[in-house]
């Protein structure tokens, strides 16, 4: 059987890695892998920005209105 | 009054508080509940309705809900539910699944395409309008486990349990949704260049 490669490896696991998902040792074989690659390392920066301008981008607060009317829901005592 | 009126007078009172208390703690999540709604909705106003859908249906089976379980997973339990009820999905067929790329597609096309290297400056060229409407174009069954695990970060396991899934599907439908979102983002990118 052949080696895998490592940077190969690498972007299977990325995601979960990301996600704190992987286990201790993968965790342990990627951090290793991410700092003596630097092609693996600079994707990993982008992934990880990219998450947060996901998260950034949909995140529009509660009109206050809205608040009102779900606590006006409470059933009456 | 007798001695069972009382008693039966006491387990409403804690009846009653134990209710008002449920209330608050839903009512305290109601900003994270929200962002999630935002997330599997097209339209503030669509979010808005959904999030009075959950609330009524919440309060009213209060008592299902057992203490010191996860209330916010619980709350987006019925969330998620009452919105595939509703039938306010996107409608898919075979052929409009958008072709998906590799994990790395988004950050290899926009490096290809810009000459930049420096990763930062590669992200600036993505604004959070065309996140949104990347996002907005994710299949719903991609999109639902997107919105949960990264924008309302919550585990795997978390996520199986509110859409009521196998952790494996959770799995499959994330690394797929990524992608198409990712492949969504690079053409809207493109364009605007």
């Amino acid at each position: 059987m052949s080696e895998i490669d490592p940077c190969d490896w690498c972007e299977e696991v990325l995601q979960p890695y990301l996600d704190r998902d992987l286990d201790a040792t993968d965790v342990q074989k990627v951090k290793h892998h991410l700092a003596e690659c630097s092609w693996c390392e600079k994707r990993f920066t982008f992934e990880s920005d990219f998450r947060r301008l996901v998260r950034q981008a949909v995140i529009e607060p509660m009109e206050p209105e809205l608040k009102a009317k779900l606590a006006a829901l409470r059933l009456e005592l | 009054m007798s001695e069972t009126s009382s008693e039966e007078a006491r387990r409403i009172a804690q009846g009653a508080r134990d209710r008002v208390h449920f209330e608050e703690e839903a009512l305290a999540l109601a900003d994270q509940v929200y962002r999630v709604a935002r997330g599997v909705s097209r339209s503030k106003e669509e979010a808005e309705d959904l999030m009075q859908e959950t609330y009524a249906r919440a309060f009213r089976s209060w008592a299902s809900f057992t203490p010191g379980t996860n209330l916010r997973a619980w709350l987006l339990r019925i969330l998620t539910n009452l919105n595939i009820d509703r039938g306010r999905r996107q409608q898919r067929t075979p052929d409009q699944q958008p072709l998906e790329e590799g994990d790395y597609f988004l950050y290899n096309r926009l490096e290809a395409t810009s000459g930049e290297t420096d990763e930062e400056r590669i992200l600036d060229r993505l604004s959070q309008d065309h996140v949104a409407e990347a996002l907005a174009a994710v299949p719903h069954d991609f999109r639902d486990v997107l919105v949960l695990v990264d924008i309302g970060e919550f585990t795997y396991a978390e996520a199986a349990q509110i859409l009521d899934i196998p952790i494996g599907t959770v799995m499959s439908r994330l690394h797929r949704g990524r992608r198409i979102l990712k492949q969504q983002l690079a053409e809207l990118a493109l364009e605007a260049k």
